[in-house]
This record gives structure tokens, sequence and C-alpha cells, in this order.
């Protein structure tokens, strides 16, 4: 009989067995996943591999765990690479997982085929219900890793082309089977929060794999119940998630959603200057009318105040003739009334009207008019009548007495 | 003449006040008084457009409930 050793040294030398074989220390293996739970406080998981007649118990730890691209589930067939050993504690044998794949892409795109099926039938893709994005966001949800090259794109070309806007990012872990679950509660909770116009779920590059945790069920959910406009950047152009096809719009890029987000800040100072011009040359096209009218109305008044200067100065000069004949007229009237009457005077006083009268007028022998006191005896003079003349001798010459002159 | 409560009602404004100054009954004295506010309006969407720099802010998904009074849904 051999010697008598403890459980404890037991297990320790059939581990050290184990661990000393290159084999099972890194190994691949294919299963199918039982009993899979994760820790809630370690985050560790624990799980069963099994084939048609065996299985072997397994643990991923939260380190391993956290770079999981789907969530492991109930009988999914994977390969993952492990290390084969000894859990002391227990005398348990067991793997412990680095790395785990679905086993297959085949297996996998055919459950992404289905679900799609499956959600395009209960009309989570219809077009109906996509949203328009809003023209400018004041504030942008966004769900992403806080560390990841998604979101420092998304800031970089927010940050140039509308840094008016306000980003509220709701970190989430990307890779890893909580991702999923985290995903659909960050959309949840950016929508519900009330503060965003709009969310960007982004995911830089990665393997397809990588990518694999954006085609879960519960992600197209939170998307299709999300109230405000979502955008889906998740990978590569090529690569479709189901969340592209729930979200309102797809970005192939982190970059491209962030455009897709906002407006450009360059083009609408263009926009802003052509309003600006338009302003301008309205303004300016409505003063030019303006001042023509003016000047035409100017130039109007102008000429008619010529024509009635004109006319006004015709009407005038001919005023002033009429006058100036009525005047020249009566002037010639009056002056003919003052000629009568004075002709009419003259007659009256001319001397030969008098000799009618009887009277005669006296002239020398010279024939000059002369006064009867001048003359003396023996004077030949003539007699002028009305009628007649007569020549006479002057016989005597007497002065004439006060008496007789009264006689 | 009010104030625009954004950019986009600013931008708005101002293509309306455009096509009205554009419009052959538009008087000369409201042209005035709409290049007037044009004037300011575009003042204020420059600066809106100037503004300096993205901030951004963050929520924690997992501290659902205690967050803050906009979760209450």
């Amino acid at each position: 009989m051999a010697e008598v050793i403890t459980v404890s040294a037991l297990n320790q030398y059939v581990k050290t067995l184990l661990d000393a074989n290159d084999i099972l220390f890194d190994l691949a293996l294919r299963g199918e996943i039982a009993n899979f739970v994760q820790n809630a406080r370690s985050g560790h998981c624990y799980f069963s591999l099994r084939d048609a007649s065996a299985s072997v118990k397994a643990v991923m730890f939260r380190s391993d765990a956290r770079r999981l691209g789907f969530r492991p589930e109930e009988g999914m067939k994977v390969v993952v690479r492990c290390r084969a050993t000894l859990y002391e504690r227990d005398g348990a044998f067991q793997i412990y997982v680095n790395e785990m794949f679905p086993d297959g892409i085949g297996a996998a795109q055919l459950a992404f085929e289905q679900l799609k099926a499956k959600l395009e039938q209960e009309g989570l893709f219809a077009v109906e219900h996509k949203k328009p994005l809003p023209t400018y966001p004041k504030c942008i949800g966004v769900v992403s890793s806080k560390t990841g090259a998604a979101l420092q794109d998304i800031r970089n070309v927010i940050g140039r082309r509308w840094p008016a806007a306000k980003l509220l990012l709701c970190p989430v872990n990307v890779q890893g089977f909580e991702a999923a679950q985290q995903v659909a509660d960050a959309i949840g909770k950016l929508d519900k929060s009330g503060r965003v116009d709009e969310i960007i779920v982004a995911r830089g590059g990665g393997s397809r794999e990588d990518l694999w945790v954006f085609n879960a069920e519960v992600i197209a959910r939170a998307a299709y119940r999300c109230k405000v406009p979502l955008i889906s950047a998740i990978g590569h152009e090529i690569d479709f998630t189901i969340l592209d096809f729930v979200a309102d719009r797809r970005a192939p890029t982190p970059s491209a959603a962030a455009e897709l987000a906002v407006p450009d800040r360059a083009e609408l100072l263009r926009a802003l200057s052509q309003l600006e011009q338009g302003c301008q040359s309205a303004m300016q096209r409505r003063l030019d009318a303006a001042s023509g009218r003016l000047m035409m109305a100017e130039q109007q008044l102008s000429y008619d105040m010529t024509r009635r200067k004109l006319t006004g100065g015709q009407a005038e000069l001919a005023a002033v003739q009429k006058e100036l004949e009525a005047a020249a007229q009566s002037c010639i009237q009056k002056r003919q009334a003052q000629l009568r009457h004075a002709a009419a005077l003259a007659d009256s006083l001319s001397p030969y009207r008098v000799l009618g009268r009887g009277y005669a007028m006296v002239y020398d022998s010279k024939g000059r008019l002369c006064s009867a006191d001048v003359l003396a005896t023996g004077d030949k003079l003539t007699l002028r009548g009305a009628a007649h003349t007569a020549e006479c001798t002057v016989t005597s010459v007497e002065e004439l007495n006060e008496s007789t002159q009264k006689l | 003449m009010r104030a625009p409560k954004s950019f986009e009602d600013g931008m708005a404004r101002l293509e309306t006040i455009l096509s009205q100054m554009q419009s052959e009954e538009t008087t000369l004295s409201e042209s005035v008084k709409l290049y007037a506010e044009a004037a300011s309006l575009m003042e204020y969407c420059h600066a809106a457009l100037e503004k300096a720099s993205l901030q951004m802010e963050e929520i924690d998904v997992s501290r659902s409930e205690k967050a803050g009074p906009e979760t209450e849904e």
C-alpha cells in the first residue's frame, strides 16, 4: 500500500501533471454552451461545454469576457481557445477560456438572417417609421465607447461643422456580451432624458465578430422604441448590422454620422451671406427705383413749370398789348376832342367872324394890319370887310372925345 | 421687431424678409424697416454660427433612477 497523502496534495499533484502538458496549455475546443451564468459581482462567467456524449466545466474571467463579440446563449455552438487544468479546491477538471467565437460564420449568419426576417416582418425597418433628422440640433446624444476613435471622430466633425451643439455622451462597452444590453439601455436612457434632439450610436471599425453585438435584438428594439431620431454608425461601409436597418439613418462611419447629424457651419455662412446680399441688393434696387421715379417727377415738374410760365407770359403779354392799344386809342380820342374844342374856340375868336358883324380891318399900303391911331392925313390904306375890300385915302385924323365915344 | 428664438428661427425670418423686400408691393419705407430688421437678424445668426467650442457632457447608463429629475419617466 502506498503512502497516505492529503486531498490537497493529490489535487496539487494532478494539477502539476496537467499543467506540464503543452497540448492542454493552449488548445482550441469545439462544443455547445450549457448552463451559462455570469457572476454579477465578479463578472466572471461559468458554463459547460458539451458535445453529444461529454461535457466539461468552463470558466471565462471578466477580463476575457469583456472582449466577447456576442452574447453566449444556451445551446450555442462555439469554438474556444482555452487551457485545461484542475481547480484544486474542488478537484474539478475544467477549462479556462481566453477567447470564444461562434462556431462557423454560417451559423451566425443564419441567426442574423432569421432575426432580420423576424424584425422586418414586425415592421421594425418600416420606412414610414423612420423619423427625419433635425436640421439644427441643440444637443446630440452619443452612445459609444468613451475611449474609442469613434467618439473622437464625432467630436472632431461636430466641433468643426456645428460647435453650437452639445454632446451628451452615454458611455458603453462596445465589446463583450454585456455590450448589447448596455447599448440598448443607453439608447433608452438618452431618449428618456428629454435632453437630446437625436442620437448617434457609433462604433469604430472592427472585425465582423466585433461588430456582431449590434445585431442584438435588444438593441434593435431599443432603437425602434426611441422617440428621437437615431443614426447608426457601426464599423465599415460594407457591413450592415440589424441596428443599421432599424435606425432612422445609417452612416457608414462615425464621421459620416456626425456629418448627417449637424448642419455645416461653412455652408450656412454662405447661405447667410447670400441672404445678406439678397437683402442688400433688394434694398438697393428699391432705392434706385425710388430715386429714379423722383428724378422723373422732378424733370416732369420743371418742364411743366416752364410751360406754365411761358403760357402765363403769353397771356400777360396779350393783355398788356390790349391795354396798350386801348390806352393809345383813348389818348387819341381825347386829343381829337381837345382839338375840336380848340378849333371851335379859335373859330369863335377869329377876326374874320367879327368882320361879319360889320367891322373892318385896316391895312397900310404895305399890307400890314395897322391901328387907326397911327394914321395920318393922306395915307393910303385898304379896308377889309367880310366880303369886300376898299382902297381909301385918309382925309383927316381926329382924336375921339369921351363923350363922342359914348354915343 | 422680435428677437429670434433660435438660429433656425432667425434664418427662416430672414428668408421671409428677403422675399418681402423683393416683392413689388412693398413700399420704400417698409423696405427700410425690413432691412433694419434683417441687419439685426444677420448679426444674431452670425453670432450663433461663430459660437466658440463644442461642449460635451456625460450621463451614466447604469445610474438610472437617481441621476436627476430628467429621468422621471
